[in-house]
């Protein structure tokens, strides 16, 4: 016995600290998938909102956020109560035919998603003075690479890092010191009277570019993959809400730089790249360099962690073998869906005179359709007593989350309407 | 009339009895068919009953009241008794054999859950391929008056069967590879190799006792493979059913980052047995990954005293230096022993000993005086005294403190299977042997 109380002296911690480091070892799946969110087509979208209505729109982040978060909570819980990633449990639920036309949405959804991604790495480039037939297939073979060889715990670990780089963002805020006051009263107080039809398609895009298909896969395999006990539910849900509080500052403070500059110098910008290139002479050298960082860290980590997670959901829900560690005679099909989501991703931007643009609507119409589907599945889940055992939704969140599935399919449906007749 | 006039088939998919309307006698619709119950006390389970769904509610009708079956309809007895429920209430007789899923349902009569329940699109573990895999379908065939489970499907063409495209991509086939592999074999797990693993649902409501032969059979290091790839809730299920000294074995194998999840929420008792059953140097690594107060309390636990010792002096050393490999489990013995002696200990103690390849000999302090490789000894008579053949000159031996990575750069420079570890006063601390280096020089950790 006396051993044991030399350890216990010696590796001994305070009730609270070890509070402290239950909650750290929980955090992390809520606060990365949130992070991804923030990806080139997130920073694309949040870019034009700032410079073409100023600080008018900052309070639709308010009920983006909190929808957010209940719906990525759902994802959470059901990961955490069932041990199962989401693709698992329609499977299980809804059968193959279901999952199997569920999953080849989401390939093309997030075949769109990487292109938007390699696009944002072409930019970031470009803000730099890289050509990008230099820079995308470089970071393209990177990317690959690094899935191939490397750690996908140390990928997500040095994204996690990559994710301070985001707080440049705030930075770049600071530096180019706004009117303080009347962000903080746009964000609360709605301003319905100036709402234009113009605004329509900027709000649709703010949210299909938040809450997307794939996060809600991406968040129930990395709560999964931690191994979270039901104890720790109350942890988790905080990890949650600091993740999306963490999107909420950062997409904020986007918006402001572009308005604060962009929108009261009056110019006018069309992408993510525009806006870094416009920053400069307004706001000097290191805000404008300090986004472009920004949008390569999201573009890149991005383009490596959707095609791999895609693959493994594929494969999940198909009952193929997966995993990195496999060779490619054991998981062929992992290796092949995620081999080409990079590859052809990659080559597509590559194709001189290539409409980008028409590429990326129809991603965003694979999204849009998905989604709210993607919701009524992790609404039903959510109540099956056979999978959640006592964590089922309670009615008054089960209406809720119906009035979110109601919005994201209205605006869905307006977001393609914009895109196509507009 | 038989059941079977009208049906000329002899393999059933399961996917195609789906949805077939259920009829009385009298011409009455009476639902579709939603699933099937079956008997899983046989190896190849015959089906006992069918369940219907109508309105949106679960009923069953006796197999035996089946008067007529194809895949247009279903026809039933008239006046017969038709329960309502999800599950059926099975009376168990003596089971004739044993199969996989047999001893989980024990009991005067047992609520059997429908097949497709407990086996359609979920992971089930194929003990003959030591894999994970999720079944796309399951065949019958039909036997007499029955029908029986002889397979699940998990291939590319039952997969596509279930979306309905079997009749188009065969014959796509047919014209253009008409001697494809496609068409005539499917990969398949034959029934008495499934292993299912019901969901909590269903196990809540049965005693569940999973354990059964097959899977006990599987090699620790296969079993730990197959519980890397389950998801978290099965995966503990399964290892919860594992007895203490193989659900040991099995934890040793298990990659680390899964090890302390599988045992983290179990009682401090639980986990003591099942770390008591390891080699000391494989539960130090495991008992490292807890909170020093679950650790002493799992330590506490261990009835054996001296394992209980060991591990915590193990416990001072860091992970990658010999100290932290080391087993303490060594074929110590003194230097007065005969081979006789020897012999008999090591019958005696076999089952406490990692390796015994090296025999070292030690005096009453435990001072390392000398040593002796086992096939030295074998080929000598059987009164021959440890101290006559024994090596005491410049015996290859390490500090705990040492660098794995020295450890196995002077391992591989003398060719030694075991290093002894020792302490300023030569006290042998414990051996280092060669499979405790392989994860380290395979980068595993």
């Amino acid at each position: 016995m006396s051993i044991i109380i030399r350890i216990s002296s010696k590796k001994k911690i305070s009730p609270f600290l070890a509070k402290i480091f239950i909650l750290l070892s929980i955090v992390g799946p809520g606060l990365i998938t949130a992070n991804i969110d923030n990806d080139a087509g997130g920073i694309a979208t949040y870019s034009l909102v700032g410079a073409a209505t100023g600080y008018r729109l900052l309070w639709v982040l308010f009920p983006i956020t909190v929808a957010l978060i209940m719906v990525q909570e759902m994802s959470a819980r059901m990961g955490i109560v069932s041990g199962k990633g989401l693709a698992d449990l329609i499977r299980e639920k809804f059968g193959l035919k279901v999952t199997f036309y569920t999953l080849i949405f989401l390939v093309f959804a997030d075949l769109g998603n990487t292109m938007a991604e390699f696009a944002g790495i072409a930019a970031a480039g470009e803000i730099f003075g890289i050509n990008k037939y230099v820079s995308v297939p470089l970071c393209s073979i990177f990317v690959w690479l690094l899935i191939i060889k490397g750690d996908y715990k140390i990928v997500e670990r040095v994204f996690l890092a990559g994710c301070s780089i985001y707080l440049s963002y705030i930075v770049s805020g600071f530096l180019i010191s706004p009117d303080w006051q009347m962000i903080s009263t746009s964000i609360v107080i709605p301003n319905l009277n100036d709402i234009t039809m113009t605004d329509m398609p900027l709000i649709v895009g703010l949210m299909g570019t938040t809450i997307t298909p794939w996060m809600q896969f991406y968040i129930q395999s990395a709560v999964v993959e931690k191994g979270i006990d039901i104890k720790h539910l109350w942890h988790s849900k905080i990890d949650v809400i600091v993740g999306c509080l963490f999107m909420f500052t950062v997409t904020l403070f986007i918006i402001v730089c572009c308005a604060a500059t962009l929108h009261s110098s009056g110019v006018v910008i069309s992408d993510a790249k525009d806006a870094a290139l416009a920053l400069e002479p307004l706001a000097g050298k290191y805000a404008s360099a300090l986004f472009g960082i920004g949008l390569f860290n999201a573009s890149i980590f991005a383009a490596a962690l959707l095609p791999l997670a895609t693959s493994y959901y594929v494969c999940e829900g198909l009952g193929w073998e997966s995993g990195v560690d496999k060779t490619f005679k054991e998981a062929p099909n992992f290796f092949t869906i995620f081999t080409l989501l990079i590859f052809i991703g990659a080559m597509i931007i590559l194709i001189p005179n290539i409409n980008l643009f028409k590429i990326l609507i129809w991603s965003q119409v694979a999204n849009g359709i998905l989604i709210p589907i993607i919701l009524l599945y992790i609404v039903k889940l959510c109540n099956d007593p056979d999978i959640m055992g006592d964590y089922t939704n309670t009615p008054a969140y089960n209406i809720f989350s119906y009035v979110i599935i109601l919005f994201m399919l209205i605006i869905n449906i307006s977001m393609i309407y914009f895109e196509f007749f507009n | 009339m038989s059941i079977f006039d009208k049906f000329p088939d002899i393999l059933i998919h399961f996917s195609k009895l789906l949805g077939i309307p259920l009829y009385s006698e009298s011409n009455i619709k009476m639902g579709t068919l939603s699933d099937v119950f079956v008997d899983y006390a046989e190896v190849y389970p015959v089906a006992l009953a069918i369940q219907f769904v109508k309105n949106k509610q679960f009923f069953y009708v006796n197999w035996d009241d089946v008067e007529q079956f194809t895949y247009k309809k279903i026809i039933i007895r008239n006046s017969i008794d038709i329960g309502r429920s999800r599950t059926f209430p099975k009376v168990n007789k003596k089971p004739k054999s044993y199969s996989v899923l047999s001893e989980q349902f024990t009991g005067e009569t047992t609520e059997y859950p429908a097949i497709g329940k407990v086996i359609l699109d979920r992971q089930i573990v194929d003990t003959s391929g030591k894999k994970v895999v999720r079944v796309n379908d399951i065949q019958l065939i039909k036997t007499g008056k029955n029908l029986r489970v002889t397979h699940a499907e998990i291939g590319l063409r039952s997969m596509i069967r279930r979306l309905g495209y079997e009749k188009f991509v065969d014959g796509v086939f047919s014209i253009f590879a008409p001697n494809s592999k496609y068409l005539y074999r499917d990969t398949q797990i034959n029934w008495k190799y499934v292993h299912a693993i019901p969901d909590k649902s269903v196990s809540k409501n049965l005693k569940i006792n999973l354990y059964n032969d097959q899977i006990t059979k599987l090699h620790p290091a296969d079993l730990a493979d197959i519980l890397e790839e389950l998801d978290t809730v099965s995966r503990d299920q399964l290892f919860s059913d594992l007895d203490p000294k193989l659900a040991a074995e099995t934890l040793a194998e298990v990659e680390d980052e899964y090890q302390v999840n599988l045992v983290k929420n179990k009682p401090a008792e639980e986990v003591a047995e099942i770390i008591g059953n390891m080699d000391t140097d494989d539960a130090v690594d495991i008992l490292d990954d807890f909170d020093i107060e679950k650790a002493e309390e799992i330590i506490a636990n261990i009835e054996d005293t001296d394992v209980q010792d060991d591990i915590t002096e193990l416990l001072e050393y860091k992970e990658d230096t010999a100290g932290g490999l080391m087993s303490t489990e060594v074929f110590e013995v003194s230097k007065t022993f005969k081979k006789s002696d020897v012999i008999s200990l090591i019958q005696e103690k076999d089952e406490d000993l990692e390796t015994i390849y090296d025999l070292f000999i030690i005096d009453e302090k435990f001072k390392l005086q000398g040593s002796c490789t086992l096939r030295s000894l074998l080929i000598q008579k059987s009164d021959v005294m440890l101290s006559e053949i024994m090596v005491e000159k410049d015996i290859k031996s390490l500090c705990p403190e040492t660098h794995w990575k020295e450890v196995a750069s002077y391992m591989s420079k003398y060719n030694l299977i075991n290093v002894p570890i020792i302490d300023n006063e030569n006290e042998l601390l414990g051996i280092v042997s060669v499979d405790d280096l392989l994860p380290w020089l395979l980068n595993e950790k």
